[in-house]
């Protein structure tokens, strides 16, 4: 999972759809991101290589929308809706996710676990 | 009516590659004869019973009718078929020819032996296979012989018989049970196999789950109710079950019933300790006699437990049977294995009681141990329950009927007492766990054993030598040790119960007794005046038993082995949390745990184990957590040679002579820097180059505790855990190292921020839990002695930790304790000493107004004082008070309100409350109490900007305020507290 920003990327990712919540005036995902490029990564929990600057999910609401659609902690966000996630600001990422008019957001993730089990499935080490 | 006799040889299976073919044959020829001459006396026997029948001149079927009563009920109760059931009972018998296979593990050759009694008398008996299943055979018949050692011989009035006179069909009968429900299912008669298929129906149905085994035996129980001894039968057959795993002790056990059976039978069990009115007047008549048989469930039950081969080494609370005996009765390797142990048994004590007189001599029984046969079998498990049940005021409906028969009864507490002395062990075991359900949740009955003086008979069983009863015994202690009331857990100090548990934890390897011993000493170590002897007795055993081995820990690692990752067991969480108990019980017990040899070790790597799982909300975390925290406790103080490492600064300053010296220092420096550093500059000048003080050898032991490197640990568990009161002993751990003045507390402060740990402290002043807001605000407390923790806290911490004040009457929405209020109110008025800077912030955070309404309208002393104490710090700085004029303020709000002179305040410590020892460091070195124009010096002094190295970075860095503005307004001032930005998160 490997990333350094503006080298291509090779990644297993899933795609999730997560159906935002009306809380009052709020439509709400229910997840929490850290990361971003302007963020320290050395402190980024979830990330294998600890220079990896992409946008990881760090808490999910119990119940919310991003639990419902299997969203998991330590996910990392490679896409939003088809923007990239890989080279963002903190910031510039929570934009594209709590866009007003959008009710629906749709994610590429990628996960260890994603990884693993292709490379199970393929019969082969992972790479280092 | 007459019974059948039918008889049933063989038990178990199993391989015995030890013995030649040729003994083994000869063993067999001899078995046979003695069956032959068994099958002779039984024969003999039940002639004599019916003679005895009829001399009895009672009506035509009263044996008959009145257990047909009973298993109507039974019958209704478990199974809807009963009426089936009732049928066959019904149906005369002439003879039950039965073939039995047994099966050891699949591919394992069968043996079939047929055994054909017929009402004459006769018996036939058919082997069959090869040499392999004669080895079988031999086994069967020899456990037969065994077995009838152990049967009760019954009257028809169900008391045991005169010697001579024992109804061995009775027995025979019971094994031909066992055999079908081992063997399985080939049977010759039909009626059987209808029987057989019945009962197990009746499993499935049963709402208590009974096992196949169980319900077999049962209704067989029932199936044999027209004849006389109907619940002998089916007594004697679950008897037969457990037969097996008792041969061992057989020889001990029965010397003791031999010399008094009889004697047992005339006067009422006159040895026995405690009264028992229905048993004793049972031999009357026959209805009398049914509360007798019904009385001593619990031993049948216990009974089942004993046949079980693996239940020792697979213990189960309270309902082994069950489980084990399911297992028995599935084909396959289950079966096998509970085959072994039983056998291995019958081998030990092959040829002990072979000849059938000398059995029936042993057969004369103790009436308990009849009443175990002939207790209920409709349901063992709910049978016994049921009886508890009873006694404990409350009542099973399923055994109600049987209940509502007032000829049962169920022991009552002395009673159960009196059976915990009784010299036959099963008799102990079941009187342990009887006593242990009649004390779970009933502080009553707790009490009444105690003061029928029940606990130092249960202690003294601990140091039996079979599992059975000290497992049932501890078990028992540990249900009487839970609870408020006190007076019991003394009462298992006062007869020496805290070593004879420790004892026990040494010898034993069974993992349920060792839960049960540490749940106990966990119970017994809530209790403050035990503390001390349970680490005076257990503390080393605990560590070297439990706390070691589960904690992966090594003395010397192998370099080899990768690391051992701790196992959070049940043990272990028991040990854990009984430590963490003592651990709160003063200097010596800290003294004497951080000096327990691989105690510290153990429980940090069980800690870095934790973390490194990302599994840290359990309890054994939480208890871990709690010791360490306790035992960082005053390490500054207590540990041996603390003193060298004493800050002399600190030495300098005891008190209230700091302000003093401070004061001093400040008019002969020329930077602010260095004069209001006075107590921490020096420090933190040197941090980066600071010098650890060199080992040349890895710490170890109590040094452990304080050693820059466990920051990382707690900081970790302050980030990952769930688990509130592990945050609270982290926060508190943290607090506690940073306490005190001397060398490694400097250390600790400078870690806690190079491993960004205030953003994470911050952070958790967010938290619910009220607990952990105050030992996260006394931690940040602690730390701001470090001067640049009090610059980057005052900067960065203080938004939240005026959030956390109440306004005014009312309470924020974590509406938190005194204690915590005032926490927070000590630990703003900590980094608002001595710093303008940081005055500032908390004006910015518009604390004033929260302040002042505290101040005036607080309904704590406590509070108020604490608030005036910032109020009047506030207010010393001449420079804000331009600012506060603008705002509204006037002199008169930073006044003390009515009550707080002055005076006070300046020698009073502000409310730090000590009470919760050792959670807090008590407030020393008078730090955190200033003098006011001392702080006005020390501002001035400030005004030049010291720490301009660590502030700049985060004045400069414009691109984080940035987004950090743009992320809700708590996170920032988290991010902004160290040079790099901390971690953002967004909730989305």
């Amino acid at each position: 999972m490997s990333f350094v920003p503006g080298k291509p990327v090779t990644a297993v990712v899933q795609k999730i759809e997560i159906q935002k919540l009306r809380q009052g005036d709020n439509l709400i995902l229910g997840f929490s991101i850290g990361g971003g490029i302007d963020q320290d990564p050395g402190q980024n929990p979830f990330s294998e290589d600890k220079s990896d600057k992409g946008i990881y999910v760090t808490r999910i609401t119990p119940g919310g929308p991003a639990e419902v659609a299997d969203l998991r902690v330590g996910d990392k966000i490679m896409q939003v809706n088809g923007w990239d996630m890989t080279v963002v600001t903190h910031d510039q990422a929570r934009k594209k996710l709590t866009k007003k008019k959008e009710e629906v957001v749709r994610l590429l993730i990628t996960r260890k676990s994603l990884e693993e089990a292709v490379k199970h499935s393929k019969g082969c080490h992972p790479r280092q | 009516m007459e019974d059948l006799s039918k008889l049933q040889p063989t038990l178990h299976m199993e391989d015995y590659d030890v013995r030649s073919a040729a003994s083994i044959l000869a063993s067999v020829k001899e078995q046979e004869e003695r069956f032959e001459q068994l099958t002779r006396a039984l024969e003999e026997e039940r002639r004599n019973v019916t003679l005895q029948l009829e001399r009895a001149n009672l009506p035509p079927n009263p044996a008959v009718s009145q257990p047909l009563a009973w298993q109507q009920v039974v019958m209704q109760e478990q199974s809807p078929s009963n009426a089936t059931s009732l049928a066959m009972m019904q149906e005369p018998q002439e003879v039950v020819e039965e073939t039995v296979t047994i099966e050891e593990d699949p591919g394992t050759p069968t043996s079939h032996v047929s055994v054909v009694t017929s009402d004459d008398g006769t018996t036939r008996r058919t082997e069959t296979k090869d040499m392999s299943t004669n080895v079988k055979v031999t086994k069967m018949v020899k456990t037969v012989t065994t077995r009838t050692v152990r049967q009760v011989p019954l009257g028809p009035d169900g008391l045991p018989l005169p010697e001579g006179s024992s109804p061995l069909s009775s027995y025979t009968d019971s094994i031909d049970r066992r055999y079908m429900k081992n063997g399985g299912e080939r049977f010759i008669t039909p009626q059987a196999t209808s029987t057989l298929t019945r009962a197990y129906n009746n499993s499935y149905n049963d709402s208590y789950c009974e096992t196949p085994e169980s319900q077999y035996i049962r209704h067989y129980g029932l199936h044999d109710g027209y004849a006389d001894l109907t619940d002998n039968y089916g007594s004697l057959s679950r008897g037969v079950n457990f037969r097996p795993p008792r041969y061992p002790y057989m020889p001990n056990s029965y010397r003791p019933e031999n010399s008094y059976t009889l004697p047992i039978r005339k006067d009422d069990y006159g040895h026995v300790a405690q009264p028992q009115v229905p048993m004793g007047s049972s031999t009357v008549d026959l209805n009398r006699s049914q509360p007798e048989r019904f009385q001593p469930e619990p031993y049948g039950l216990e009974d089942d437990r004993r046949s079980l081969g693996p239940e020792e080494e697979e213990p189960y609370e309270l309902e082994p049977d069950y489980s084990t005996a399911s297992r028995r009765t599935l084909p396959g390797t289950n079966r096998g294995r509970t085959h072994r142990e039983p056998l291995r048994d019958v081998h030990r004590v092959r040829g002990y009681p072979d000849d059938p007189i000398e059995a029936e001599l042993i057969d004369e029984r103790h009436p308990y141990i009849h009443g175990m046969y002939s207790a209920p079998l409709a349901q063992p498990e709910r049978g016994s329950m049921a009886s508890l049940d009873r006694m404990a005021g409350r009542r099973s409906p399923s055994i109600d009927s049987i209940r509502k028969d007032p000829r049962w009864r169920d022991p009552d507490l002395p009673e159960v007492i009196a059976m915990l002395g009784h010299p036959i062990d099963p008799v102990k075991s079941n009187a342990a766990a009887y006593l242990q359900h009649l004390c779970y949740e009933n502080d009553k009955i707790k009490k009444d054993v105690r003061q029928l003086k029940g606990i130092p008979v249960l202690v003294g069983l601990l140091d039996h030598p079979k599992s059975e009863v000290h497992r049932k015994a501890c078990g028992a202690l540990r249900n009487i040790s839970y609870g408020k009331d006190n007076e019991n857990k003394v009462a298992i100090k006062n007869c020496d119960g805290i070593p004879a548990l420790i004892r026990l934890l040494r010898k034993t390897n069974d993992m349920e007794v060792r839960e049960l011993i540490t749940g106990t000493l966990w119970n017994l170590s809530s209790y403050e005046p035990l503390k001390m002897v349970i680490i005076n007795h257990g503390l080393q055993t605990m560590t070297n038993e439990v706390i070691i081995p589960h904690s992966g820990w090594e003395h010397e690692p192998n370099e080899d082995s990768k690391p051992r990752d701790a196992e959070w067991t049940t043990v272990f969480k028991n040990t854990s949390g009984c430590l963490r108990n003592v651990s709160s019980d003063g200097a010596e017990a800290r003294r004497r745990l951080r000096e327990c040899d691989g105690l510290v070790d153990a429980l940090l790597h069980a800690l870095q184990s934790a973390v490194g799982k990302k599994d840290m909300d359990n309890k054994s975390v939480e208890n871990c957590v709690c010791i360490m925290r306790n035992l960082s406790y005053h390490v500054h103080k207590e540990v041996p040679g603390a003193e060298r490492f004493q800050d002399p600064s600190a030495l300098q300053a005891p008190g209230s002579a700091g302000p003093q010296r401070k004061k001093k220092d400040d008019a002969g420096c020329f930077g602010g820097k260095k004069a209001k550093g006075r107590k921490n500059g020096e420090n933190d000048k040197n941090y980066d180059t600071l010098d650890l003080p060199k080992r040349t050898e890895p710490s170890k032991g109590f040094e452990l505790l304080y050693q820059p490197e466990v920051v990382r640990l707690y900081l970790s568990l302050l980030t990952e855990s769930q688990n509130y009161n592990t945050l609270e002993a982290a926060a508190g751990a943290l607090q506690n190292l940073s306490a005190g003045q001397w060398t490694w507390s400097n250390y600790i402060r400078a870690t806690v921020r190079k491993e960004k740990g205030l953003p994470i402290l911050v952070e958790l002043l967010r938290s619910d839990s009220d607990k952990v807001v105050r030992a996260v605000a006394i931690a940040l407390r602690n730390l701001s002695i470090d001067r640049r923790n009090k610059d980057l806290i005052g900067s960065y911490a203080m938004r939240d930790l005026v959030s956390n004040l109440p306004s005014g009457q009312q309470r924020p929405a974590k509406n938190l304790e005194e204690d915590t209020v005032v926490a927070i109110l000590n630990t703003i008025h900590e980094i608002v000493t001595d710093s303008s800077e940081n005055a500032r912030s908390l004006v910015q955070a518009q604390a004033i107004e929260k302040l002042v309404a505290i101040n005036r309208t607080s309904q704590s002393a406590r509070e108020t004082k604490a608030a005036s104490h910032v109020l009047q710090t506030v207010w010393s700085y001449k420079e804000l008070r331009n600012a506060l004029t603008k705002d509204g303020w006037n002199k008169s709000h930073f006044q003390p309100a009515v009550t707080a002179t002055p005076k006070a305040t300046k020698n009073g410590k502000p409310g730090y409350d000590d009470t919760t020892l050792p959670l807090m460091e008590k407030n020393q070195d008078g730090y955190s109490t200033i003098d006011q124009r001392d702080k006005e010096c020390k501002y001035k002094a400030d005004d030049g900007s010291a720490d301009l190295t660590e502030r700049e970075p985060l004045k400069n860095d414009t691109n984080r305020k940035h987004y950090i503005r743009s992320n809700r307004p708590a996170v920032s001032l988290v991010d902004a507290c160290d040079v790099k930005p901390q971690p953002v998160d967004s909730w989305v």
